[in-house]
């Protein structure tokens, strides 16, 4: 009995260190920002409490419908084209179908290891009216006048944006997959060979199946860090030209620190943590009927 | 094992806490033996050779008052204003940080964290500077920093080397700007360079300048307090002049994607006849361009606009300075900390910033300096030309978050100037503190 005590006494100790941490860190700022989003403020000063009005606000303006809806985009681009086409990179060097595989590895991983900032930088000197992929179409076109006007488009402006993203982060799930691809057991895949399987059985039967469980966590990743996107696209674009390009997190951060307007701020901050929860926890009851589905 | 786990944890405890007081308790008898230590915090980026005057101040303020010794700690950019921010939120201010005269830094002025300093400052020190200086800065009359230079925010750069090969003459009307656009083009250069990109440029460096010829600054005055409307002919047509210059093909291609840094550089690539910068871009210049390209360039104000009401004016700004923490009045450290704002924008700080291209409030007398040659003609084209206001100087920020990118979409032909105007002023009346006054 004392004993038990003890052990329960003991856990609790051990536990507390965590605990005070989540509680501070995770629980006490999402609290402070729920009573934060009540409020109004101005010049740096609350000024009163506004009940949902911060909110009444926010799904009013188009402005932020514009940045939900960019990053939207993000996350369809993320979930829809970074994670099949990692699936598809990491296979192809998982079953070998082109030489030199280290190096394409390497190659392949390289961008996802340079800093946001600095690939922004590199792709805007590239798209700049002054950047290479310029100066090569005013070359081949003869146009002096030519610039990426899909910039200025505020149905397409995303567009170089999603590009970079795909091209940044795919890599990062390529070597995901490729890692647990290289855990399924090779008698598998000689069984399938030996029965004649086709490589898109392989793919589709057995290599698939084996990944579910690392898809549905990248998944998860490419969400909320889609939610989240703000330094390649600050770096990049700023959210402008207009406010084509503008994202959630550059709104906050806009309204919360140029502005002052911390009761907003933190509105959307809710918000974004709303939407990231939600999006994860229907991920989550999508993959438990999969696999009821297929135990 | 528990009673000794226990034993274990208090006697950890036990030692950082005492491990903690002691070096915070050393720190605290280091400076206190040190004289007077002042805390900084300034937006200044002490590598950027642009900066190089303050360099040079800071050295030799410190040689002359080694009773003094500075903490200091730099950022610059929106990284300043972040940390300034939760510095102000959690009231651990520095005890001199960069200030600013419009509406940038107000959580710091406006929240009673920065000291006024009609306090220090007699008629004798004030005359010694140029009287837009001392405009008030607080609704009581208060001064929170000595501007140490006024920033132009309007300047028309002129490569006249290009116009003569051209046979061009420099414009003197914007129709006769226009009329060039056609001659600059055939011949494979651009008329305009400009970077609007930061969104803000065009509202602080263009269209400024146009409001104040249109209106000047009594109209723009009343158009702050609701005494005038945005959406009344001064804002609306100078709207209308930047819209009709990207109709009109006077800006390089995608004006709205480049940097100021890279219209910058493509004016001094020689690629465009024209730049539309700040009067600051001098001492770039000065440090990057060879000596025949700078003596090529000229200096003008915008072209007159048909119907201005102020003619040949530009726009400008008292620039940022030095502020001291509210909580030092009174005491030898807020007394030290003046004498180091002081010597910044007196005599001897303001002739080692004049020789890296700042022109200071401080009144020199610039006879038989040295100066380079776009240098003095900055310091003669603040002297020749009056200045309007800056708009996102007197006006709430976040109706700036509203305004530029409308102007940009009004670039691109999706908004017209008058909507522009009126989504504006709807704002304004709601939101700008101005109007609630």
């Amino acid at each position: 009995m004392v004993e038990s005590s003890y052990k329960r006494f003991s856990y609790y100790l051990l536990l507390l260190p965590a605990l005070i941490l989540y509680l501070s860190i995770i629980l006490f700022p999402i609290g402070m920002s729920s009573v934060l989003s009540l409020t109004k403020w101005k010049n740096f000063q609350m000024v009163g409490f506004i009940g949902l009005g911060n909110y009444v606000k926010l799904f009013a303006d188009p402005g932020f419908l514009r940045a939900l809806w960019n990053n939207v985009q993000i996350m369809l681009i993320s979930v829809l084209g970074q994670i099949p086409l990692g699936i598809i990179l990491a296979y192809v060097l998982y079953r070998k179908f082109v030489k030199g595989f280290k190096f394409y590895e390497m190659m392949i991983f390289m961008p996802i290891t340079i800093s946001s900032v600095v690939v922004a930088l590199l792709w805007n000197r590239i798209f700049s009216p002054v950047g290479i992929y310029t100066y090569f179409v005013k070359w081949l076109t003869g146009n002096p006048d030519y610039v990426m006007r899909i910039s200025e488009s505020p149905y397409f402006a995303m567009v170089p944006l999603l590009f970079v993203l795909l091209w940044m982060h795919t890599s990062l799930y390529m070597v995901m997959f490729l890692a647990n691809m290289q855990r399924i057991p090779k008698s598998s895949l000689e069984a399938a060979k030996m029965d004649g399987a086709s490589e898109s059985v392989i793919l589709w039967r057995i290599v698939l199946p084996a990944l579910a469980n690392v898809i549905f966590t990248s998944s998860i990743f490419a969400i909320s860090g889609s939610l989240k996107s703000f330094d390649l696209v600050f770096a990049m674009t700023g959210g402008g030209p207009v406010d084509y390009t503008n994202v959630m997190s550059i709104y906050l951060y806009k309204h919360t620190f140029t502005y002052n307007n911390y009761g907003y701020g933190s509105a959307v901050s809710l918000v974004i943590v709303i939407l990231s929860v939600g999006l994860i926890s229907l991920g989550r009851a999508l993959y438990g009927q999969f696999q009821k589905k297929f135990d | 094992m528990i009673k000794s786990l226990s034993k274990a944890v208090l006697l950890t405890a036990v030692f950082l806490l005492a491990f903690g007081t002691s070096v915070f308790a050393s720190g605290a008898q280091e400076t206190a033996d040190e004289g007077i230590v002042l805390s900084t915090y300034l937006q200044i980026d002490p590598a950027n050779p642009q900066q190089a005057g303050y360099v040079e101040m800071q050295a030799a303020f410190e040689a002359s008052r080694p009773d003094i010794t500075f903490q200091h700690e730099y950022a610059t950019g929106e990284a300043f204003h972040q940390k300034f921010q939760a510095m102000v939120a959690s009231r651990e201010l520095p005890d001199v940080f960069t200030t600013y005269i419009g509406k940038r830094t107000a959580y710091v002025t406006e929240t009673g964290n920065a000291m006024d300093l009609n306090e220090y400052l007699t008629d004798d020190f004030k005359n010694q500077f140029s009287a837009a200086t001392w405009e008030a800065q607080g609704p009581n009359g208060e001064i929170y920093t000595i501007a140490p230079s006024m920033a132009v925010c309007h300047s028309m750069y002129v490569n006249t080397t290009l116009l003569d090969e051209l046979g061009l003459d420099i414009p003197e009307t914007y129709e006769e700007l226009l009329a060039q656009v056609e001659p600059i083009r055939a011949a494979g250069y651009y008329p305009v360079s400009m970077g609007n990109k930061d969104q803000w440029v065009v509202n602080s460096w263009l269209l400024s300048a146009f409001v104040d010829r249109m209106g000047g600054k009594e109209w723009f005055s009343k158009a702050m307090v609701g005494d005038a409307s945005f959406t009344e002919p001064p804002f609306v047509k100078s709207l209308g002049f930047v819209s009709e210059m990207v109709e009109k093909n006077v800006f390089s291609p995608g004006v709205n994607q480049m940097s100021n840094t890279e219209a910058d550089q493509e004016f001094y690539q020689q690629k465009s006849v024209y730049l539309i910068d700040a009067g600051w871009r001098t001492s770039a210049m000065v440090t990057s361009l060879p000596q025949e390209q700078q003596d090529a360039i000229e200096m003008i104000v915008f072209p007159a606009l048909p119907g201005e009401v102020s003619p040949n004016s530009s726009a400008a700004v008292l620039s940022e300075g030095f502020g001291i923490n509210s909580k030092l009045s009174g005491t030898p450290e807020g007394q030290a900390a003046f004498d180091f704002i002081a010597y910044y924008t007196g005599k001897e700080g303001s002739e080692i910033r004049l020789s890296t291209g700042e022109i200071p409030t401080f009144k020199l007398d610039y006879s038989g300096m040295d100066l380079p040659g776009l240098q003095m003609k900055y310091a003669q084209f603040q002297q020749d030309h009056p200045m309007g206001y800056v708009i996102d100087s007197k006006m709430d920020g976040e109706g700036m978050g509203l305004l530029n990118p409308d102007i940009q979409a009004m670039m691109f032909g999706n908004i017209t100037p008058a909507e522009v105007a009126e989504r504006y002023e709807a704002w304004v009346v709601e939101n700008d503190s101005n109007r609630m006054k």
